[in-house]
């Protein structure tokens, strides 16, 4: 019994683009260290790398949470960069602590993203209208506020904690005699709890499987009476929630708190989630394959800056990963179900249908 | 008739009238002055043809995000086929619509060959093109003296409205014969109103997707052959900011992000409202930012108020039908 859910588990688990991705890093890894031996350099290539995966990872669980009601987010980036103004401020103007700040951040952060989830369950609008209007909204108002509540358009002053978070690496942790890497940055543990706690919502709670339902199929979630309305706002609050994580550690990555956090967040939001095969119909999420997909692409970022190629290269690249990865996925799941593609099925259905109304006839 | 004087263009008509009364009085009487309404019109050709572009694909029920990136990449490539192919400026600056409309084109047989969302495609491909322009044109930008001529198009006036201003109107005409009048502008409506009706029609999905695409391609390729002909220069900043007003002009001008509807007369009224606002920036000292936050809240609230009004529409719609069924029940039972 148990063997035979454990076997099923494996197959899935290799029909899912996971083991691909894990193998694809390995390789690229293993040709990028053959090739320039200072890609294995820990505190000034792992590390940073390591860092920017942490980062965006992070970015790219708060798109995953909102594909999974089969919504999508575009004001990730000033969701993030809410988060980080609110805690910037309050840590400089208002004088709080760490502990203290960064809540207030995520708070706000995350009721922005309910208001939006509220306006999508209200009225029906397409997600995406409603973030784009929302992250234009945003993205005027962050440098105003920036402005009028700080000094030189950033705030600096940092609470005890944020620089050992944002800065520190694992040798800073010691165990008597026993230091760690310095090859480790100390910002994968939020990271690390982050997906912790998503993979646990969606996997262990009630209101994790409710939004996972909701997203494969809003109408018969509905009828099995789960408040779809409520879940699709919890999904949008829990975006806002994580991207303002998400700012706070790139802000305390790079030790001030500025309005250009999350301008650089939409594409690999979605680049991450989408390679981990989360679909962007909803009701599917994976959180390992998040963090894969955030990787393979941070690797080949690193790996090429390192070859000296171009940022505008780099885009290009990742553009096309992006096109390519969902072309093969599309086509894997073509020869899998070997299905036509949907209108064409809907009108051949249609006409069978019509045949067999006759024939009764 | 009653399909061009709706209440939603009424409405756009009002808010244009009082807001430039508005401003005019703020100035003094110099908003209307021949030098000012002369540089107003020529910024406002831009947003009505990217208004336009984004239109024709939403009237298919897809979307473009690569409006910016399309007239970007088509700008800088003429900049840089005249000044270092030797091309003539004409032709050089023109070709800047047949860029356009390849590149639109590659958008909708990638949307329909690889069955890809829409959406996640032109955001891919927009992310390719920024790099082709930056890789095009680098830090440096392609200073209009290289094509003197066209600038010379760009700068003229025909009794004080822009030349390109009018060029840009007989495109908008142009469009809405296209969606009233010819066949394949009727298939597009369709495909974009029930997809499955359609394809029962005899109508190909796929193919209205392509030409909706490439359409849309085609216009940022003229808006691109606009900003050539009026701008100082072209560099990686052309495009970058289009694509809030491009979704601003069709929502706020009444086109369904479901598709099946277009709305041209719509559109360039309310690009020209975004344009006030625009021009409102300088005279009552605020930034631009201020400016997206106000675009970006009216963009909200329209569509958040249209949709509302559906519902409620719907609601009263079947109340209305439930007391029809029970006076006619009520007559049965008598």
């Amino acid at each position: 019994m148990s063997s035979s859910r454990l076997s099923r588990a494996a197959h899935a688990e290799l029909r899912s683009p996971r083991p691909l991705l894990v193998v694809l890093i390995i390789v690229l890894v293993g040709i990028f260290a053959t090739l320039k031996p200072a890609f294995l350099n820990g505190p000034f290539v792992i590390a940073p790398l390591l860092t920017s995966i942490s980062i965006f990872t992070v970015v790219g669980l708060a798109q995953m949470v909102v594909l999974s009601v089969g919504h999508m987010n575009l004001a990730v980036g000033q969701l993030a960069g809410v988060g980080a103004l609110v805690m910037g401020a309050s840590f400089e103007n208002l004088g709080v602590p760490l502990l203290i700040g960064m809540p207030l951040g995520m708070l706000a952060s995350a009721l922005l993203g309910a208001f939006a989830g509220w306006i999508i369950a209200r009225t029906g609008v397409n997600s995406f209208i409603v973030t784009l209007a929302m992250s234009f909204t945003l993205m005027g108002l962050i440098p105003t506020l920036y402005e009028r509540w700080s000094v030189g358009n950033a705030f600096t002053v940092k609470p005890a904690g944020v620089d050992a978070i944002g800065r520190g690496t694992f040798r800073d942790l010691c165990f008597g005699q026993v230091c760690g890497s310095n090859a480790i940055p100390l910002i994968i543990l939020p990271a690390l709890a982050c997906m912790a706690a998503i993979w646990y919502f969606y996997a262990c709670t009630r209101v994790g499987r409710e939004v996972l339902v909701t997203g494969s199929n809003p109408r018969t979630a509905e009828l099995s009476g789960v408040p779809t309305g409520r879940r699709v706002i919890l999904a949008h609050a829990l975006s806002g929630l994580l991207a303002a994580v998400s700012g706070f550690m790139l802000a305390a990555s790079t030790g001030s708190f500025t309005p250009a956090i999350g301008g650089e967040f939409m594409l690999a939001s979605f680049l991450g989630p989408i390679l981990g095969g989360t679909l962007l119909a909803g009701g599917v999420v994976s959180v390992v394959g998040t963090a894969l997909g955030i990787t393979l692409t941070a690797v080949i970022r690193k790996g090429l800056e390192l070859f000296g190629v171009g940022l505008e290269t780099l885009n290009v690249l990742l553009g096309i990963i992006l096109l390519a990865a969902l072309a093969t996925g599309r086509i894997r799941g073509v020869f899998a179900r070997r299905r036509p593609p949907k209108p064409v099925e809907s009108a051949a259905t249609l006409a069978a249908e019509l045949q067999d109304a006759e024939g009764v006839r | 008739m009653r399909r061009v004087i709706s209440a939603n263009n009424l409405l756009l008509v009002g808010v244009v009238v009082v807001g430039a009364a508005l401003l005019g009085a703020a100035t003094a009487g110099q908003f209307f002055g021949p030098v000012s309404v002369t540089s107003f019109f020529r910024f406002l050709s831009v947003p009505i043809l990217i208004g336009l572009a984004q239109m024709v694909t939403l009237c298919v029920g897809q979307l473009n995000l690569a409006v910016g990136a399309i007239g970007g990449v088509s700008a800088c490539l003429s900049g840089v086929i005249i000044t270092s192919w030797g091309v003539p400026p004409w032709i050089g600056a023109l070709s800047a619509v047949v860029t356009g409309a390849i590149l639109g084109l590659a958008n909708g047989l990638l949307v329909v060959g690889t069955r890809i969302n829409g959406f996640i495609v032109t955001l891919a491909m927009s992310q390719i093109l920024i790099g082709v322009q930056y890789g095009l044109v680098g830090t440096t930008t392609i200073s209009r003296e290289a094509w003197p001529e066209v600038a010379a198009f760009g700068r003229s006036d025909i009794a004080g409205i822009p030349t390109t201003f009018i060029m840009t109107l007989l495109v908008a005409v142009a469009v809405a014969l296209f969606f009233a009048q010819s066949v394949t502008g009727r298939r597009l409506l369709a495909s974009g109103g029930n997809a499955s009706a359609a394809q029962l029609a005899g109508i190909s999905i796929d193919r209205t997707i392509v030409i909706a695409h490439t359409i849309s391609g085609l216009l940022c390729g003229i808006a691109a052959f606009v900003s050539i002909s009026f701008l100082p220069g072209v560099n990686t900043t052309v495009g970058g900011d289009w694509l809030l007003p491009s979704f601003a002009a069709p929502i706020i001008g009444g086109v369904s992000l479901v598709g099946g509807t277009v709305a041209v007369l719509g559109t360039v009224l309310a690009a020209t409202v975004v344009r006030l606002v625009d021009a409102a920036s300088p005279i009552y000292r605020f930034d631009a930012e201020v400016v997206n936050f106000v675009v970006g809240a009216v963009v909200l609230g329209t569509v958040a108020l249209g949709r509302l009004r559906e519902v409620q529409e719907a609601r009263r719609a079947s109340v209305l039908r439930s007391r029809r069924a029970e006076a006619a029940l009520a007559e049965v039972r008598t």
